[in-house]
């Protein structure tokens, strides 16, 4: 008797266990999220089903975001993806008082001033959305299918140094991705080792 | 303040930026020193010398190990050398855990050498030769600074067996920290991992009784590196849970890396998949030989949520389940006048017999099977339809919490399932022969269903979770364990006696088996309601009634085809409002992201804006009011009404009463309220404030706004 309830109770603890490490996995659906840009307008994830959509995790103090601002390589992959169609939202998880914390309006001055081009830039103090894909260090990039599920996550490059002479002649993870799946290929390099600053969530 | 913060940024990053141009064999930058230590003042020709790049760390600052963990990079070394000089890469001391919830990082603080060695050719010049090294780092604390510097020294080149004298303070630092490298694990070790359903269970054979360990995986995207490491100490080591990485899709076929275990030992370990190298496995042969650490395998095994269930156990355990299932009261009757049979048939028919429990355990199993298959392909599905099966998700969680709820009225005796179900299976059963045998074998997996539902509901749970193969494993032993008991009796129909007469002990078995289900169900509602709070504990709770109600329906009328039809409304009902609660759930995250606007309450904070001439706005509000939540939702969070607050130039305050609090009870009372929820609208000059009603509309706060005098709004902009 008691083994059956021991047996009853494992097999759901043991479910519970092998269950709760299922955060953004790679061709599994995207975690769902419902967010505010630095415009007040709401995004949520499955208005854009039916396109590619990007996601950037931001911290202009960290030096590895800035490799890739400063050399205008983030913006130059803003640009082109976004012109053909693919959403792009760079999120801010920095914790209010930590490195990175912008206003809305603070974020649009530094977008307009180093050109930046997303679709919007998703702010997100309390750390949800960062938690939601257990996003690790800015930069952190994924890329999600027009069906919504998760193609790539990790690195924005093969590069993690925060040297933009880097940036020339680096394997861009992001650009491989969206290439591949694009063009109907599966994604040869899903997941990497992301790079760069933790990010700063609060406590 | 912030500029200020900024200033320091700019500096930091400056100096990062600049390279240390000193020339000597050290540099001092913010946050560290780093230094070359070349303890000889010769290098001979022919040999190695031994050499490291120190970092000394400004408290709290820390550098990385060769795998950083989940951020941080390690420091590199280029050098520039005389021809015939080469050098090593560098080596990593053992390293700490560095938390940085929810990260893990794995780095150094304090001070650390990272030792090579100088490798000299016979051939190389003799004089004075000039080391040049680039270097570069990244420090962090809670923000990184990457950092470079040009580190030069020179010593001589001379012939082996020349005279060496120490260079000072080269030698004694080497001395004293230059010899902490992880070590080859002795050859009388064992080790080996074994895959378990949420990573790897990695066993250590040390020859003493391990109580500290931690794991530090070379191969990055294989651990998951935050997630507690949980040590079970056996007779002559230990073992280390490990949970694998998420994206993790095949296992490794070794577990690389360095072990750090009690007295500063560390050591470098390629630990092969497999048992370890010897013979006896930790866990059992352990516990059977020594009774002190059979306590903790004891203690270690069950429970603790995070403690991965070996593959062997789960299958054990469901074997077992399965032959308890044969005492149900569903099944046992039929097994006993099975048993009857049996006892009457004469020795000719019993190898005949022997051969029909053959094919009646083969209809359990096909009919187990044909489950299994179900399951996955629904599990494929879902996965496809963007159904989350995991125990973050609500749905799946309420759903559970909903059928557990639902078995566990039936287990209680509230309403029979199956009923229908049973009749169509008798008549396949009556036929006669194999095919009888078979559909007997089939028909006890359908008419058991009403007993066993709850526990194959938890082994649902299970099977929608775990790998395709654990859950035939799983699932073929419940089989198997289900069909043990006739088949036993096939073979020995004596055995029959043995078995207690069926009667009314397996109704209350059956009935206090619902206990441990309700048990369940209490617990999947508090993790719903840690998660997800109160509202959707409220939906659920609104579920159970529902469900119960379709219960009351079943079992008062259960031969009425409209009581069937009211409960599978019922049924609907729920399904549907589990999916409706779901979107209750998003909307948090929604106005969390909004809650920019709003601040915490005081009374001190209201007045100062009063004064510089801000109209306030109050939201008295708790977690558990769920008008509160409703008037959050469908009025102030709304775009329209968060613009013209801003435009208006109100200020946002949010006194939150989840907890008692003194000075917003206070505040209530004196807007004449005694509870939430309750707004506030104050307009700077006028010592009442507007009162909005307790159920709110975007209008009603719209029009609340536009009443505010302008020159209230223009001021302070």
């Amino acid at each position: 008797m008691t083994s059956l309830i021991r047996a009853a109770c494992t097999l759901l603890v043991v479910s519970l266990a092998t269950a709760a490490a299922a955060q953004a996995r790679i061709d599994a659906p995207a975690p769902q999220f419902t967010a505010t840009d630095s415009n007040g307008n709401t995004h949520s994830l499955d208005e854009y089903r039916g396109k590619y959509v990007v996601l950037e995790w931001h911290n202009q103090g960290c030096p590895y975001t800035r490799k890739h601002y400063l050399s205008g390589n983030m913006q130059s992959l803003q640009k082109g993806w976004t012109a053909k169609g693919v959403v792009w939202f760079t999120v801010i998880s920095s914790a209010p008082g930590e490195q990175g914390y912008v206003t809305a309006s603070q974020e649009n001055a530094y977008m307009a001033k180093m050109h930046a081009d997303p679709t919007a830039a998703l702010l997100d103090p309390s750390g949800k959305l960062g938690h939601l894909y257990d996003a690790k260090t800015t930069p952190d990039m994924y890329v999600i299918n027009p069906s919504g599920n998760l193609i790539y996550s990790g690195a924005i490059d093969n590069r993690p140094t925060p040297d933009e002479s880097d940036i020339q002649g680096a394997d861009n993870y992001v650009n491989d991705a969206l290439t591949e799946a694009m063009n109907g290929k599966t994604v040869a390099t899903p997941y990497t080792r992301p790079y760069g600053c933790s990010v700063k969530y609060g406590d | 303040m912030r500029i200020l913060h900024r200033i320091f940024g700019l500096f930091c990053l400056l100096f990062a930026a600049l390279p240390a141009f000193a020339t000597s064999n050290s540099a001092d930058v913010p946050h560290l020193h780093v230094q070359l230590v070349i303890p000889s003042s010769t290098l001979a020709q022919g040999q190695a010398a031994k050499a490291g790049l120190y970092f000394k760390l400004e408290p709290g600052w820390h550098v990385y190990w060769e795998n950083a963990g989940d951020s941080g990079e390690p420091p590199h070394l280029k050098w520039t050398l005389p021809a015939g000089v080469t050098a090593t890469p560098i080596e990593f001391p053992a390293p700490q855990r560095l938390p940085l919830p929810p990260l893990m990082d794995f780095g150094y603080e304090n001070e650390v050498l990272f030792p090579f060695t100088f490798q000299v050719a016979p051939s190389a010049q003799q004089g004075s030769a000039v080391l040049h090294a680039k270097v570069d780092w990244l420090v962090c604390r809670e923000v990184c600074i990457p950092g470079k510097a040009e580190l030069e020294t020179t010593r001589t080149i001379a012939a082996s067996g020349a005279a060496a004298t120490p260079v000072e303070p080269d030698a004694s630092l080497y001395a004293r920290v230059g010899d902490k490298l992880p070590q080859p694990l002795p050859s009388s070790a064992k080790l080996g991992f074994e895959p378990t359903p949420t990573g790897f269970r990695l066993t250590v054979e040390t020859g003493q009784r391990e109580t500290q360990a931690a794991f530090f995986p070379i191969d990055q995207l294989v651990i998951d590196n935050p997630s507690p490491q949980k040590l079970t100490p056996t007779v002559k080591g230990f073992t280390l849970d490990l949970k694998k990485d998420a994206n993790l899709t095949a296992n490794p076929a070794q577990l690389n890396g360095v072990i750090e275990l009690a007295g500063n030992r560390a050591y470098e370990i390629s630990a092969a998949k497999g048992k370890p190298a010897a013979p006896q496995p930790i866990p059992v042969a352990a516990t059977q030989s020594a009774s002190a650490p059979a306590a903790t395998e004891q203690s270690a095994a069950p429970a603790a949520p995070q403690s991965p269930l070996n593959l062997w156990k789960s299958t054990a355990l469901a074997f077992l389940g399965g032959l308890i299932l044969n005492l149900m009261p569903c099944v046992f009757p039929v097994l006993f006048l099975k048993g009857l049979g049996l006892v009457q048939s004469s020795a000719e028919e019993r190898s005949r017999l022997r051969i029909h429990g053959f094919v009646y355990t083969a209809g359990i199993l096909v009919s187990f099977w044909a489950l299994v298959a179900a399951l996955l392909a629904l599990r494929t599905a879902g996965s496809r339809l963007g159904w989350g099966f995991q125990f973050q998700s609500p749905v799946f969680l309420m759903l559970m919490a909903a059928l557990l709820f639902f078995l566990g009225l039936s287990l209680a005796g509230q309403f029979e399932i199956g009923l229908t179900l049973t009749s169509t299976g008798n008549s396949l059963a009556q036929k006669h022969g194999f095919t009888g045998s078979f559909f007997t074998g089939v028909l006890a997996v359908i008419v058991a269903t009403p007993c066993t539902a709850p526990f194959m509901g938890a082994a649902i749970g299970y099977a929608l979770a775990a790998p395709a193969i654990v859950t035939f494993a799983v699932f073929t032993a419940l089989a198997l364990g289900l069909a043990a008991p006739y088949v036993a009796l096939t073979l020995q129909p004596a055995w029959t006696r043995l078995l207690p007469k069926p009667g009314a002990w397996m109704e209350v078995l059956r009935q206090a088996v619902s206990v441990p289900i309700f048990a369940t169900v209490i617990w999947l509602a508090w993790v719903i309601a840690e998660s997800y709070g109160a509202t959707l504990l409220a939906a659920l709770l609104v579920v159970f009634l529902v469900l119960a109600i379709a219960g009351w329906f079943l079992g008062r009328w259960p031969t009425k085809r409209w009581s069937a039809g009211i409960a599978a409304f019922a049924l609907f009902v729920s399904a549907f409002s589990v999916y409706a609660a779901n979107a209750f759930v998003s909307a948090p995250t929604e106005q969390s992201a909004q809650t920019g606007g709003w601040q915490p309450w005081s009374q001190s904070a209201v007045e100062k804006n009063l004064a510089a001439g801000r109209p306030v706005f109050v939201d008295f509000t708790a977690k558990w009011c769920l008008s509160c939540q409703v008037n959050e939702r469908i009025a102030l969070s709304r775009p329209e009404v968060q613009q013209a607050f801003a435009a208006s130039n109100v200020a946002l305050f949010r006194a939150d009463w989840t907890q008692h609090d003194e000075s917003i009870a206070e505040a209530l009372q004196k807007l004449g309220r005694s509870g939430v929820p309750a707004y506030a609208l104050y307009t700077p000059g006028q010592s009442n404030p507007q009162l909005l009603p307790e159920a709110l509309t975007p209008g009603i706060v719209l029009d609340a706004i536009n009443s505010l005098p302008k020159t209230a709004a223009s001021i302070g902009r």
